[in-house]
């Protein structure tokens, strides 16, 4: 017993050396994003690689209240950039956000899939029986916006009467429609300019549109703290919103 | 003085046994116990109980009508090409949840290589249906009748058959009176498995069937639904769900798997 014990130790020991090995130092920072930044992040973090050698950037997509959630029940997160205020109101209670800023805003617009096969030309079409229509779960940030802007429309209940799917996050609303499943959904803007040609998508008057504000921050007791500063400072310097813009997201509202 | 297994035996045992008792623990530690009443009566937690009893259960009696004819054939007839298609039957098992949506989208969607017929000849769709969440429970719950039922078969000395041949049996008779009485445990065992695979269904229904209320949302997505908005009401939804897999399980075990042996 005792000796297979330290035959463990030593390899341990070993095993660790070989990660503190000086000819390849990688300093990881973790990046839970919303999963409607999937694409443009992406993108960022590549960039981000390769302006810091030696630096790895681990993303986590998903719905930002899921992200909020697993932070909150102790995920290593270095940094957080939700698609609402509230799931990064969640973190900044517990375990504390640091340098919270706002980097983007997004829209919502209508998708039908390419040749649009029920027709639907505007918001209010959406109330027609016929349409079947996706849209995100309730709680997840797009899904309230969806129903905030039905409801702003005044067609909430006859238009959430169509929903066939309450999906977990936009990206999978695209999925729906794209395949030619549902007839219509309702995601952020710029989850269109990811999408290409696969879908459609019609515009939403201002009137009853809803911006959504994405907030990024570092979290408290982050262990690559300085890195995630810089990799937020990038998020909200030219590089990066730059790529933002190149991927559907206006700039971030002005701040007094 | 018995016997004592090595120390390190021990350990690991141990370990494997904390890596599952401790999840199931903290949940019913961290259940809102002063609401949990309320929150599996609610409306949705009702609904999906109906849609997931529903579900499982016409997936089950799906499962067993068409994997134990499958299982005899592979158990018993010879034909070229045998091995290969048990290796895809019980795919399934192994598959990703997601994938299996994704092939089942691929070809019943309403844009799926038969999925196009079935709507344009005969106006179904199987997507966002209750139909359509049976189809994703079925696909994946039917290989553990297939495995569990062939296995069955294969133990089964084939001299009884013959048995029941000399004596003027047809092949059907033989099946019905002789070969499926005497293989009814394992055949039991398959369909109970299938049952909670069903039962725990995610990922290939959220994928091929979507997530409504009291259509295609089961017990499993209407846990992540209010993961969403309610946590610890999604908590008291899990403790639902492993304490019907947990009855289950024991049932299973006391009747069937214990008196096989």
């Amino acid at each position: 017993m005792r000796r297979s014990l330290s035959v463990l130790a030593v390899t341990l020991i070993f095993a660790t050396a070989c990660a503190n090995d000086p000819s390849a130092p990688t300093t990881t920072v973790t990046v839970f994003a919303a999963s409607s930044l999937t694409v443009a992040f992406t993108q960022i973090g590549h960039d981000f690689e390769t302006a810091n050698p030696g630096v790895r950037v681990d993303f986590n997509f998903a719905s930002s209240t899921d992200l909020a959630g697993q932070i909150t029940s102790e995920a290593t997160a270095d940094v957080f950039a939700s698609a609402s205020e509230a799931a990064m109101d969640t973190v900044a209670n517990e375990p504390g956000v640091v340098a919270r800023a706002d980097f983007a805003t997004n829209r919502l617009v209508i998708i039908t899939p390419p040749d649009n096969p029920a027709h639907v030309i505007t918001l209010d079409d959406l109330t027609d029986p016929r349409v079947q229509l996706v849209i995100a779960a309730e709680g997840v940030p797009a899904g309230d916006y969806a129903r905030q802007m039905l409801h702003n429309d005044g067609i909430g209940f006859a238009a959430l009467a169509n929903v066939v799917s309450n999906e977990p996050d936009d990206a999978s609303v695209v999925a729906k429609v794209a395949s030619g499943e549902a007839d219509a959904g309702i995601v952020y803007l710029s989850d269109v300019a990811s999408a290409g040609s696969a879908v459609m998508s019609i515009q939403v008057p201002r009137s009853v549109n809803v911006t959504a504000t994405y907030p990024i921050a570092v979290v408290s007791g982050a262990e690559q703290a300085v890195l995630a500063t810089e990799f937020q400072g990038w998020v909200l310097g030219p590089a990066g919103q730059a790529v933002l813009r190149a991927r559907g997201f206006a700039p971030p509202p002005e701040t007094g | 003085m018995r016997r004592r297994l090595p120390l390190s035996i021990q350990i690991l045992a141990a370990i494997g046994a904390v890596v599952v008792i401790v999840p199931v623990l903290a949940l019913a530690m961290r259940a809102p116990w002063g609401r949990f009443g309320t929150i599996i009566t609610s409306e949705s937690a009702r609904a999906a109980l109906r849609v997931s009893l529903e579900v499982s259960l016409a997936a089950t009696v799906l499962s067993v009508a068409f994997g134990v004819p499958l299982a005899w054939v592979l158990a018993r007839a010879e034909f070229r090409g045998r091995s290969l298609l048990r290796a895809i039957v019980v795919l399934p098992i192994v598959l990703p949840p997601v994938v299996a949506g994704v092939g089942l989208l691929t070809a019943l969607g309403r844009r799926g290589l038969i999925g196009t017929w079935l709507d344009r000849i005969f106006g179904i769709q199987l997507t966002f249906t209750t139909a359509g969440a049976v189809v994703a429970a079925t696909f994946v719950s039917m290989p553990l009748v297939i495995l569990a039922a062939e296995a069955g078969f294969r133990g089964l000395d084939e001299r009884y058959e013959q048995a029941a041949a000399v004596l003027g049996a047809g092949p059907g008779y033989t099946l019905r009176r002789v070969v499926l009485p005497m293989t009814a445990p394992q055949l039991a065992a398959g369909a109970v498995l299938a049952w909670a695979r069903a039962l725990g269904e995610f990922g290939a229904t959220i994928t091929f069937a979507g997530n409504l209320q009291g259509r295609t949302q089961t017990l499993p997505l209407a846990v992540f639904q209010h993961l969403q908005t309610d946590p610890s009401g999604a908590i008291a939804l899990s403790l639902l769900l492993v304490v019907v897999s947990i009855a289950v399980l024991v049932a299973m075990r006391d009747r069937w798997i214990t008196g096989a042996q």
